[in-house]
């Protein structure tokens, strides 16, 4: 099953693709915790996409694609906003993080420790994807 | 996101209703910071109601937090957190470092002990 949506680049939108990998979790069978995991990774994906790589214009949109089978989940997100490498951003010092000046990078680990997958790349036509993959175990 | 705020024996609670999120977490900081400018340093965010949160959220509690713990000699409490949220802070590892409280109430009264 495989599902396109195009939103503007508008955190408002942001409880609807909630609701979406809700559905899409329940339907491809994970368990609440799992489709907790999947509503969070798809959160962080779409956050960054609309902030960092579109900044807020409202004008501009990004590609969400959604794709089940029973016991997996994969999604996409492309846009062609700024160039913005989330790779680049460091990890969490989570051990230190009530010391540091910044509370960044949480989104990026929420990815890596949620999912069974996580990449980003940029293509020739300069439009960057997020690929995320969630297996049952 | 609803924000509604408690005062009793110069504690702050703060519930909200909703989502947690790039949404909706400016508006959250703003209502704080507005209460720590008027003076406010003790904290309770009641967060029964929240049905999500993301590191959008989270890191309104950690720099909040950190700032009435270094600045304030104050501190942000939390309480009741719905399991899918009470998993994000402990994926993040927040729950051994921010204080979790299983009601409000206890979070209030831990500002007096």
């Amino acid at each position: 099953m495989q599902q396109s949506y195009d939103f503007p680049a508008d955190t408002a939108v942001l409880e609807k693709i909630g609701k979406l990998a809700i559905d899409a979790g329940s339907n491809a069978g994970f368990n609440d915790i799992e489709i907790g995991d999947i509503q969070l990774a798809i959160d962080e994906v779409c956050t960054n996409t609309i902030i960092h790589g579109l900044k807020n214009d409202q004008n501009r949109t990004f590609q969400m694609v959604i794709q089940w089978n029973p016991g997996e989940i994969e999604i996409q997100i492309h846009e062609s906003g700024e160039f913005f490498d989330p790779l680049d951003l460091d990890d969490p010092n989570l051990e230190n993080i009530m010391e540091e000046n910044s509370a960044g990078g949480l989104g990026l680990y929420f990815l890596r420790e949620l999912m069974d997958e996580a990449d980003f790349r940029i293509g020739r036509d300069g439009v960057k994807t997020w690929r995320i993959v969630k297996r049952k175990v | 996101m609803k924000i509604e705020e408690n005062i009793l024996n110069d504690v702050s609670s703060i519930k909200l209703e909703g989502r947690f999120d790039a949404n909706t977490s400016d508006a959250v900081e703003k209502f704080i910071r507005e209460k720590i400018e008027k003076g406010c340093s003790q904290f309770v965010l009641n967060m029964e109601n929240v049905s999500f949160i993301s590191s959008a959220g989270l890191r309104v509690v950690i720099i909040i937090a950190r700032e009435l713990r270094n600045e304030h000699q104050g501190d942000l409490h939390i309480a009741v957190l719905q399991p899918s949220v009470k998993r994000v802070f402990e994926i993040s590892g927040l729950n051994n470092i921010l204080k979790i409280f299983d009601d409000e109430q206890t979070a209030t009264e831990a500002f007096s002990k």
